[in-house]
């Protein structure tokens, strides 16, 4: 009796002592839940991207909610209600798996370091940044009217539900106006409402008129005129067009040069160009009508500065030399910094419109 | 004083000759029930209460005594026994009883009055004047790791300054000071010095920053003059002492007089304190070297290796001034030799005894020019003619003297750059010196505190259990500064600073108290008291720059324009404060307790909403070992009690400025002066106090003769009402309202195990206890409008070491970026999907290979302020102690140690040592020092996975910032090991010694700050802040090595 009785006790003290240890439930304290803020917000939700390239818009402003959160796009309609799913189709696009630095050496490695994967055309990624794909063309998604007025029952609206264990947001009434797709940069040659040929900014009503796009040139000789060729707002001696070509294998890249007559120039005559180091390009063609090569798109292929780009832009250099006046050799330079977004065979062509560029020496 | 030693000794002359009269010599035998010897037994004259001799093995014992003195025998686990010696009577058998009801004699204070602890029904601990003895130091630094819940931090080294004490975890949220040197306001337990309060954070809550003397007032109280410590913990205990007992309670009780012939007691030590281990640092021709193999194994560009020649002591190694090998730290730290005398002199009996103690300690800090000096004498005279009237007169004088060199006590941040020049430079000599060497080393700073309190205590019995006492004291206070920086320390011209400070405080307190006993099985007891308390503070700064020159340094008539600072500080002080309070207690049999208390607090300081703050606490106990049939069933119970309590303390968070706002002189308007608010502070006169409330649950278990003892306590503290400033609207014409909106919740178990291994009485005896404490702490609301975070925001910009409060989650959290590793690799950086970008920094360099890896939180492939994450926590998570103490006869040996464990501390000092490398081609104050990082596991090449970035690529020390101090890179667990004391004493043979006329030699040795267990990477994870950062201008803490020698006479 005695000795039960002892554990008895050793028995009551030691339940206590656990029921006590046991049961900090019991004091009903808060959770450890995520933070997400009541201010949680963007700072701009009309969000008008441009068709066709890749465009990346982050203006989440968290208040320091706690990270990740988790994006959702929800009801995503037009402005009279009428449900739209357009822009969250899903296409293949690309996407990088390794870092592109410019000293890939054939088109196989550039190819390697990116996939193509299914992605809706527009998405929001696991940072709250909106992401338009290229592989949103206009024929997918209809861009704002070419006669510039905007109607509510035109614009794509969604909300965005935010979530994390601390609760869930809502942030609603984003809307979509995506600009019609330029397929190339500088665009100055493109009205950019309609898609068709832009007007001369120096007489805009003139249907005869057009905008061009103009290179860097300098020091080069009009053949006939024997004056340094000039570009400004009045006179343009030196134009570009940029546009597709036929019969390429949708990976070319081709430049030409025209003289006044529009006749193709030898592009060996431009003696001081480094054909190799042009653009990030390979099995380089030479005829005397062009030079070629196969390039991957889009061009450039990310923003960081290579052999070829500064910036964001691609940059090609033309350069001949020829003796001048009092024996002294001069070099002739023209450039162009560019973009190409859309995938295809594309030429870019210098058009030397009121004067051949001369290549004799005086 | 001189004129009471010289009657102490004649006193003393004069009992040796009346003991050389008439002594017989007896011998005899002590044994226990079974008829054992029993050795080690203390024999104790009581007439004398001298300690006359200890028994042998077979339990024998000789004295020479007086014929007809009475003999007390003592030992641990036994009923004490007396016995009169018969006249002519020379031998003598004495048996003793196990004790079994040692707990009776264990007396608390609970309001000002002495209980049994038998019948206390809150948690407290107790600490006696042995487990504090032998080591030289401050008093909180000996309590380190003596008392579960009590979490004291030795984090500052400096002479005179303390650490930080809190009780049961966390009670602010309030920060002082800024960036690396912010600290949490401190919150300091209540001291009660021989029942006068104290309160201890009075010199610290300017933060580390502070102004004046600094010297914590538990630096002035002499350890050896104490005889008891309790440590009050919960609500029941301290509601008693109310507001200011929020935060804890500390009682120390010093000695009094208790022997009939007078008693001359000399503690002395000699120590000698060494600096640390100090940085390794590379020097002379090793540092321009690896600054050379650097720059040429890091340079992008040609025209960095030619900056070489624009460089003097890299390229210029023959100049004499480039040519050196100085070791600066070496200049600023040295090992030093202190002493510390106390003497006391003690006597009387049960009608007047008296006690003096005079002290005088003296210590030179490790870093040169500072030290602390302390002088002090407490006097005290009990008088009790009859049982009735007592009548107690006490006076307390100290004088500190500290001296804190060109820094501010705490932090020594001159020290703390001189230390990191080139070692190239020259060393100080008559040609040249540094500014920052003649800075700490010649500033002339001298800093005193006075302090003197008397204090008087009456007590009258009127009717049999009913007795009425009044005290009453006054502490003056008086604080000085004055510092001279000759002219070449401060950039030609030479700077006085001078500061005066006063404090007072008028405290009286009466109180009425009745105890009876009905049918002598129901007790009652009831005190009521009220407290009178009247508080002044004033200091003024002054601070004059540019005087006329090194000879002239006052007094000084001056033109205003180079006069800085000046004028009343804002903690002016002038509080009158009012208290009741009523506490009664029951019990039946001593089985069943219940206690009642009731106290409201009034104070000039409260808002006038909240005049008086109220603390109730209710407490119940069970004595199961008082039960009779536990007595019967568990004999082995020596006792068992189980505990419950609740209650409340509430704190005042008005100051004059919150309640009334701060008024400036704003222009003229009509020819008359305008006075208008200021507008950082709106006023708030409905400001609530701080309430913290809090269950206590605690069990108390002795077994077999008290030699296993146990206590436990668990916790739940809700810290209601904090004090947090809420930023308004900007449509408001104020800044900032003080609220109240924030709360924390405290909730923990603490565990005391106290083991006497070995049976009593032999030769060879043990303790052995371990202490330990598990605090939780979380944050359980903040103002609506915050929606549960708040960040603040470090605006030091370039340490960025922010702090976050969120709701639900440990209080005192980083917000941080979160350090993964290093890039092995460049292809190792990832690569956004969509751009096919690096990860890059918010100013566009991409990461590389050596660089840290830091979690893109955000997902956008860019490193920026919304990358930072909620991380760890600052305050330690399990604290508490182990001591263990052997003796083997006459030799005792004592061990003490403390741990803390689960603390999230930044290495800021590693974070400095790795950031020294950014510029090799820093000229002037930029010429840094280097030191070896072989030992770090850092990228160096290709291919290495490192923990730690590259430290010599200086290319991107500017962009990526590598060694940014806002990483988790720096946050490592702080938890350490500590042995703090290791004691060796010897006692001399009594026998021996009464032949020279001593009553008591011990002699022995003792270490102090031995040995610190940590996986930390730092120098010391104690030496860090509140905040757990440790800071590399910090006072690191030095190893005591003591010699001591105690007289007694």
């Amino acid at each position: 009796m005695i000795s039960y009785k002892k554990y008895n006790i050793l028995g009551i003290a030691a339940g206590l002592c656990m029921s006590i240890t046991s049961c900090s439930e019991m004091y009903n304290l808060p959770e450890d839940k995520d933070f997400i803020s009541e201010n949680l917000n963007y700072s701009d939700k009309i969000l008008e991207t441009r068709l066709g390239r890749t465009t990346v818009i982050n203006r989440l402003n968290a208040d320091n909610s706690t990270l990740p959160i988790k994006f959702e796009i929800i009801n995503p309609r037009f402005g009279d209600g009428k449900a739209v799913t357009d822009f969250l189709q899903v296409f293949p696009t690309y996407e990088w798996i390794a870092e592109y630095d410019g000293k890939e050496t054939s088109l196989q490695d550039i190819e390697s370091k990116r996939r193509l994967v299914d992605k809706p055309i527009f998405e929001v990624d696991s940072g709250g940044r909106f992401i338009m794909h290229p592989s949103a063309t206009a024929e997918r998604i209809t861009p704002r009217p070419v006669d510039t007025i905007l109607k509510t029952q035109d614009i794509r609206f969604f909300d965005l539900k935010l979530t994390n264990s601390g609760g869930i947001r809502y942030i609603k009434d984003f809307q979509l106006i995506p600009w019609r797709e330029l397929p190339y940069e500088p665009s100055s040659d493109i009205n950019p409402y309609t898609g068709g040929v832009a007007p001369d900014p120096n007489a805009p009503n003139d249907p005869r008129k057009r905008a061009y796009i103009l290179p860097n040139i300098s020091n080069i000789t009009g053949e006939r005129t024997n004056v340094l060729l000039v570009n400004n707002n009045l006179k343009k001696d030196v134009v570009v067009y940029i546009r597709p070509f036929e019969g390429g294998n949708g990976n070319k890249l081709r430049f030409k040069f025209l003289n006044k007559d529009s006749l193709a120039i030898n592009p060996v005559e431009f003696n001081e160009t480094r054909w190799d180091q042009l653009v990030h390009g390979f099995n380089k063609e030479m005829t005397s009508q062009y030079v070629q090569y196969d390039v991957a798109y889009p061009i450039p292929l990310s923003s960081i500065r290579t052999d070829y780009a500064q910036g964001d832009r691609a940059n090609v250099v033309f350069q001949y030399s020829r003796i001048g006046w009092g024996g002294v050799r001069t070099v002739s330079t023209f450039s162009l910094a560019f973009k190409i977004f859309r995938k295809g065979d594309w030429e870019i062509v210098f058009h030397f419109k009121n004067d051949n560029p001369k290549f004799d020496n005086d | 004083m001189k004129n009471k030693i010289l009657y102490s000794i004649l006193l003393f002359c004069m009992s040796l000759c009346l003991q050389g009269m008439a002594q017989t010599t007896v011998r005899g035998r002590v044994l226990d029930e079974d008829g054992k010897a029993l050795r080690s037994v203390t024999v104790i004259n009581v007439s004398t209460a001298r300690q006359l001799v200890a028994t042998d093995a077979n339990g024998g014992f000789s004295v020479s005594v007086a014929s007809g003195t009475t003999l007390l025998f003592k030992l641990v686990g036994y009923k004490e026994k007396r016995v009169s010696l018969a006249a002519g009577q020379t031998s003598l058998t004495v048996n003793l009883e196990p004790s079994s009801t040692e707990v009776d004699e264990v007396v608390v204070t609970r309001g000002y009055v002495k209980r049994p602890k038998e019948t206390s029904t809150g948690a407290s601990n107790i600490i006696t004047a042995e487990d504090i003895r032998d080591i030289p130091g401050s008093l909180e630094t000996l309590l380190q790791g003596k008392a579960p819940g009590l979490n004291i931090q030795v984090n500052t080294g400096a002479p005179g300054f303390r650490g930080t004490t809190q009780i049961r975890g966390l009670s602010t949220l309030s920060t002082v000071g800024s960036g690396n040197e912010s600290i949490l306001m401190p919150t300091s337990p209540l001291y009660v010095i021989d029942g006068v309060p104290l309160d201890a954070d009075r010199a610290s809550e300017m933060g580390l920053q502070q102004q004046g003397p600094g010297v914590s007032p538990l630096s002035m109280i002499p350890p050896e003059d104490i005889e008891s410590i309790e440590i009050l913990k919960d609500a029941q205990a301290t509601s008693l002492y109310g507001s200011l007992a929020a935060y804890g309670v500390v009682i120390i009780n010093t000695k009094r007089g208790n022997s009939e012939v007078p008693r001359i007691n000399y503690v002395n030590n000699s120590f000698m304190r060494t600096p640390p281990k100090l940085r390794e640092t590379l020097g002379g021709n090793l540092e321009r070297r690896l600054k050379l193999e650097q720059i040429f194994g890091n340079a992008l560009t040609q025209a960095d290796i030619d900056r070489i020649q624009t460089t003097p002591h890299l390229s210029d190694s023959l100049n004499a001034y480039f040519n050196n090998s100085t070791n600066w730290q070496d200049l600023y730290f040295q090992t030093t030799y202190n002493h510390s005398h106390n003497l006391s002199v003690d006597g009387g009996n049960s009608i007047l005894s008296y006690k003096a103690n005079i002290g005088y300690y003296s210590e030179t800090g490790i870093i040169r020019n500072t030290g602390f000096d302390r002088y002090s004498t407490n006097l005290r005279m009990d008088y009790s003619p009859d049982s009735k009237l007592r009548f107690t007169g006490q006076v307390f004088a100290q004088l500190g003297k500290i001296n804190k060199g060109d820094g501010s006590g705490i932090l020594q941040t001159g020290v703390a750059a001189g230390g990191l020049s080139s070692t190239l430079l020259p060393p100080p000599s008559f040609y040249s010196v540094s500014s920052e060497y003649i800075s700490s080393i010649s500033t002339n700073n001298e800093n005193g505190v006075r302090l003197i309190r008397p204090y008087v205590e009456g007590s009258y019995q009127i009717i049999d259990g009913l007795r009425i006492t009044s005290a009453l004291s006054y502490e003056f206070v008086s604080s000085t500064e004055d510092t001279f920086s000759p002219a070449a320390a401060n950039n030609q011209f030479s700077k006085v600073y001078s500061f005066a400070g006063r404090q007072t405080q008028l405290y009286s307190r009466s109180s009425l108290n009745y105890s009876k006993t009905f049918n002598e099985s129901h007790n009652i007891f009831i005190n009521l008291f009220n407290e009178v308390r009247n508080v002044t503070r004033q200091d003024f700064p002054i601070q004059q720059d540019r005087t006329p020159n090194d000879n002239f340094q006052g007094p000084l008539g001056y033109d205003g324009f180079f006069s800085r600072g000046g004028g009343l500080l804002d903690n002016f002080k002038n509080e009158r404060a009012l208290s009741f309070a009523l506490s009664t207690s029951y019990d039946y049999k001593r089985k069943y307790i219940l206690d009642l208390s009731y106290r409201m607090d009034g104070s000039s300081g409260n808002g006038f909403g909240n005049l008086y703050t109220k603390n109730p606490a209710i407490g119940l106990r069970w004595n199961a070992h008082n039960e009779e049939w536990i007595k019967d069933a568990a004999p082995w119970l020596s006792l068992g009690s189980i505990r419950g309590s609740w209650g409340i303390n509430v704190m005042p968070n008005s100051t004059l400025e919150r309640i009334y706002g701060r008024y400036d002189i704003t222009g003229n308007y009509n020819q008359q002066q305008g006075v208008g608010i200021r507008f950082g502070q709106i006023p708030n006169p409905n400001l609530k106090p701080t309430t913290s409330m809090q269950y206590n649950f605690g069990l108390d278990i002795a077994l077999f003769n008290n030699r296993i003892d146990f206590v436990y306590d668990t916790y739940y503290k809700k810290v209601d009402n904090l004090l947090f400033d809420q930023r308004l609207n900007s449509t408001v014409a104020f800044d900032v309202l003080a609220s109240n909106d924030a709360a924390i919740a405290n909730y923990g178990h603490e565990l005391a195990l106290n083991i006497r291994p070995l049976r009593p009485g032999g030769d060879f005896s043990w303790t052995f206890s371990i202490n330990g404490a598990l605090n939780k702490d979380i944050l359980l609301k903040l103002p609506a409008h915050y929606g549960g975070q708040f960040i603040k925001w470090n605006v030091d910009n370039l340490n960025g070491q922010h702090n976050i409060f969120r709701v639900g989650t440990a209080t005192m959290s980083n917000y941080l970026f979160i350090n993964e590793g290093v890039y092995s690799r460049d292809e190792d950086v990832p690569i956004d999907p969509t751009s096919g970008l690096r990860y890059r920094n918010s100013d566009g360099t991409f990461f590389q290979a050596g660089d840290p890896i830091w979690k893109d939180m955000n997902g956008d492939y860019i490193l920026d302020n919304r990358d930072m994450v909620r991380t760890g926590n600052n305050q330690p998570l399990i604290t508490g102690g182990v001591q263990n103490t052997f003796s083997y006869k006459n030799i005792q040996f004592s061990i003490y140690a403390s741990y803390t464990a689960k603390r999230t501390i930044l290495n800021n000092a590693l974070a400095e040592r790795m950031g020294l490398m950014a510029n090799p081609f820093g000229q002037g104050k930029d010429n840094k020092v280097v030191v070896p990082l072989d030992g770090y596991n850092m990228w160096l090449q290709p291919g290495d996975v490192a923990m730690y970035p590259y430290a010599y690529a200086y290319t991107r020390s500017g962009t990526i910032r590598p060694f940014r101090y806002d990483q988790t890179l720096w946050a490592e667990n702080g938890s350490y090991f500590k042995i703090n004391n290791m004691i060796l004493a010897y006692n001399f043979n009594r026998g021996l010694l009464s032949r020279y006329g001593l009553e008591r030699v011990r002699v022995y040795a003792s270490l102090d700050n031995v040995v610190t267990f940590s996986t930390y990477s730092g120098p010391n994870p104690e030496n860090v802040t509140s905040m757990g950062r440790d800071l590399s201008n910090g006072y690191p803490i030095p190893r005591t090595y003591n010699i001591g020698l105690n007289l007694s006479f």
